[in-house]
């Protein structure tokens, strides 16, 4: 490839540092590491990268405060590393402005899913074509016309209901903290209203997934938000 | 009689208020008794009788000063309109005079009597408030959880009771001192005058700290009163400190045991539960590296998978651990938040799809139940361990039931998880709870034996209860979660 999609690692374990530059180069990324928050700063601002994967535990600074810095001049995608348990750093990392998370330890699988749709988001926001009808499995939501379709049927959905759903999907693949969902789709006023996005997701659940029980569309993440896992 | 105490009338009112009423009092009996004369003519004697009303009521009510008003004003009524010649102040008669000295006499012990009772009420009344101060000031430090609360609680009540221009508190506790402040700043012109009167809060095994009172300039010296009242104060602060760094030392010193105590348990069962996975870890990768496999085998893949499944055995077994220690070290903070029972339940059984097929697994927990405020990740950690704990005791192809509904006061949210496990015996139904605990220790089952410890662990910080119970054909775990 003549000019292949850079990561910058910013990670203080050499061992992540170099599974992680071993598998993405691997995947015909380029790949360059970072061992503190410092020497990542320096790398981003010199070499712009495409996208950074980010761990939440540096020695020197902060994650959440890279992702703040960052963010005050800069839309590199950022995905951020971090453990079980840390569900509140995780939530102010993406409320601060990263744009996805993983929990160590995780798979290739997951990781390369979330690098995709980091990337895609970006160039979207960058100008490129923006999608207006999202897919997953026999549910299409049409951005544009305001219509959910399952099995290209539509499907009766309140106000309400349409815009939680247009929210996720043109998001779709991402992870949205629940704040980010309350703020956008209600009033900002209203964010600490979980209680409403549990009961309106439920609902959305029981008109779009085979089965609410198990969703496959408008996947729960544990103590964080909401993702909508949409074809690809 | 002191100054301060005798002059301000009972009643309140400023001084020259009751000069004017002593005046008014004297002029009203006098109009009184030139009224019930015009019926008929009083006796004199009645008259001069009558006059020590207000004589007598102005030295009570208002002190010295105003009784001696009425004496007079009482005197040259009495003199102008009742002593012949009337109408005029001329004094004839020597008897008169005696009038006006009894009239006099008779205020001042009235008035010394009545300051000498005020004085009386006042030190009582100073008592009573200085017994007052010392009960809320013990009831006060009884209730301080914490040396900087005893300490403002020792502020508060000595600047109440002593009214300095400024106090300090001062106590020399780890990590670093209080030093707590009260009044005005102290001018720093090192005149003897701005100096401190300063308590050290000794005790029997050192100097604690120390309170240092500034008072008036004008005030060399401190009453032995005040002075009695501070060193109370002084030895009250010092016992309640005291009891705190005691309770506290007790306090640290039990987790430290308790941890311990862990600790060596933790290492014995831990080693083991670590080592098994890592052994098969070691030995497919060992082999995966010989050559030995083919590349496209099915024994590649199995290895593959082996590998894959004892590291997300392993990392179970460290999030639990870690889970643990937060739990014995009172830092597990659940990030509480309305949650719908029902969807963890699902994830949860959802994400042990595989685990669970050889079992069936019957889920009631109603869609209309009221949102619970718990963390979600915890209460998914509770239903995984619940679950794995029946799996692991439970035969294959029997079967497991969850429900859950509101108590009857909706006050809690009551979950059971019932299998068809062994009964456990009475004794231990409680223990299985406990860290560790195997209700048959040679059995070997494999598991970090802290499962249900975190799940009570979870549901304590929650602020519910979680317990077990042997039913006819198994063993229910039953938990509740209150509803805000």
């Amino acid at each position: 490839m003549a000019n292949p999609t850079h990561i910058l690692v910013i990670d203080d374990e050499p061992q992540i540092l170099r599974a992680l530059r071993t598998i993405l180069t691997a995947k015909q990324f380029r790949v360059s590491t970072a061992a503190s928050g410092e020497e990542g700063l320096a790398i981003t601002a010199a070499e712009q990268p495409d996208l950074i994967i980010l761990d939440m535990s540096l020695p020197d600074i902060e994650g959440i405060d890279i992702c703040r810095q960052l963010r005050e001049w800069t839309s590199i995608p950022i995905i951020i590393l971090s453990v079980r348990d840390s569900e509140k750093d995780k939530v102010a990392a993406l409320d601060a402005g990263a744009d996805d998370y993983l929990t160590k330890p995780f798979g290739i699988e997951e990781l390369l899913a979330r690098v995709r749709v980091a990337l895609r988001h970006n160039n979207q926001a960058a100008g490129a074509s923006k999608r207006t009808i999202v897919r997953a499995g026999h549910i299409e939501v049409d951005l544009a016309g305001f219509v959910a379709r399952r099995d290209n049927a539509e499907v009766s959905l309140t106000a309400t209901e349409f815009k939680l759903l247009a929210y996720l999907a043109s998001h779709a693949g991402r992870v949205l903290t629940h704040q980010m969902i309350l703020s956008n789709v209600w009033e900002p006023a209203d964010v600490d209203k979980i209680e409403y996005l549990r009961v309106y997701v439920r609902q959305l659940r029981k008109k779009l997934e085979d089965d609410p029980e198990q969703p496959k569309l408008l996947v729960t993440e544990p103590g964080i938000g909401y993702r909508f896992l949409a074809d690809e | 009689m002191s100054p301060t105490r005798g002059s301000p009338s009972i009643v309140g009112l400023p001084a020259p208020a009751t000069y004017g009423l002593a005046l008014a009092l004297s002029f009203a009996t006098g109009g009184a008794l030139l009224f019930f004369d015009g019926f008929g003519p009083v006796n004199k004697t009645t008259i001069a009788l009558v006059f020590l009303l207000p004589v007598g009521l102005s030295a009570t009510l208002w002190g010295l000063a105003p009784g001696i008003i009425a004496a007079g004003t009482s005197f040259l009524v009495f003199n102008y309109f009742f002593i012949e010649p009337t109408h005029s102040f001329t004094i004839h008669n020597s008897e008169d005079l005696i009038i006006l000295a009894a009239f006099l006499c008779i205020t001042v012990l009235t008035s010394e009597l009545v300051g000498r009772i005020r004085s009386n009420l006042a030190a009582a009344t100073d008592h009573e408030q200085e017994a007052l101060h010392l009960y809320e000031f013990s009831n006060l430090l009884a209730t301080s959880q914490t040396e900087r609360a005893a300490a403002q609680a020792l502020l508060d009540k000595i600047d109440l009771a002593l009214k300095p221009i400024r106090i300090e508190v001062l106590i020399e506790s780890s990590p670093q001192p209080v030093l707590l402040a009260k009044g005005l700043s102290v001018p720093d012109d090192g005149e003897v005058a701005s100096r401190p009167i300063v308590e050290p809060l000794q005790t029997a095994r050192g100097l604690m700290g120390e309170i240092r009172i500034w008072r008036d300039r004008d005030e060399k010296s401190i009453s032995d009163t005040d002075e009695h009242i501070l060193k109370i104060f002084a030895n009250q602060g010092v016992f309640a400190i005291e009891r705190l760094r005691l309770s506290e030392t007790a306090r640290k010193t039990k987790i430290l045991e308790e941890s311990d105590r862990f600790k060596s348990l933790l290492l014995s069962s831990v080693s083991h539960e670590l080592r098994t996975p890592l052994a098969a870890i070691k030995a497919s990768v060992s082999s995966l590296r010989s050559g030995a496999v083919e590349w496209n085998s099915e024994a590649r893949t199995e290895l593959l998978t082996t590998i894959e499944e004892e590291i997300d055995h392993l990392n179970v077994l460290v999030g639990n651990l870690l889970d643990m220690s937060r739990i014995e070290a009172g830092e597990l903070k659940p990030q509480k938040k309305p949650n719908m029972l029902r969807e963890i339940v699902s994830t949860v059984s959802g994400r042990m799809r595989t685990q669970l097929q050889s079992y069936r697994l019957f889920v009631d927990v109603p869609d209309e139940l009221p949102l619970v405020n718990v963390d979600y990740v915890q209460m998914q950690q509770v239903f995984t361990n619940l679950l794995t704990n029946s799996l692991k005791y439970a035969p294959t192809a029997s079967t497991i039931k969850i429900n859950a509904a509101p108590a009857k006061d909706s006050r809690f949210l009551e979950v059971r998880l019932a299998n068809q496990s062994m009964p456990v015996p009475a004794a231990d139904l409680d223990r299985i709870f406990d860290k560790f605990y195997r209700i048959n220790p040679s059995e070997r089952v494999t598991g970090s034996g802290l499962g249900l410890s975190i799940c009570k662990g979870i549901i304590e910080a929650h602020g519910g209860k979680i317990w077990a119970e042997n039913l006819p054909d198994g063993l229910a775990f039953h938990f509740t979660l209150p509803l805000s």
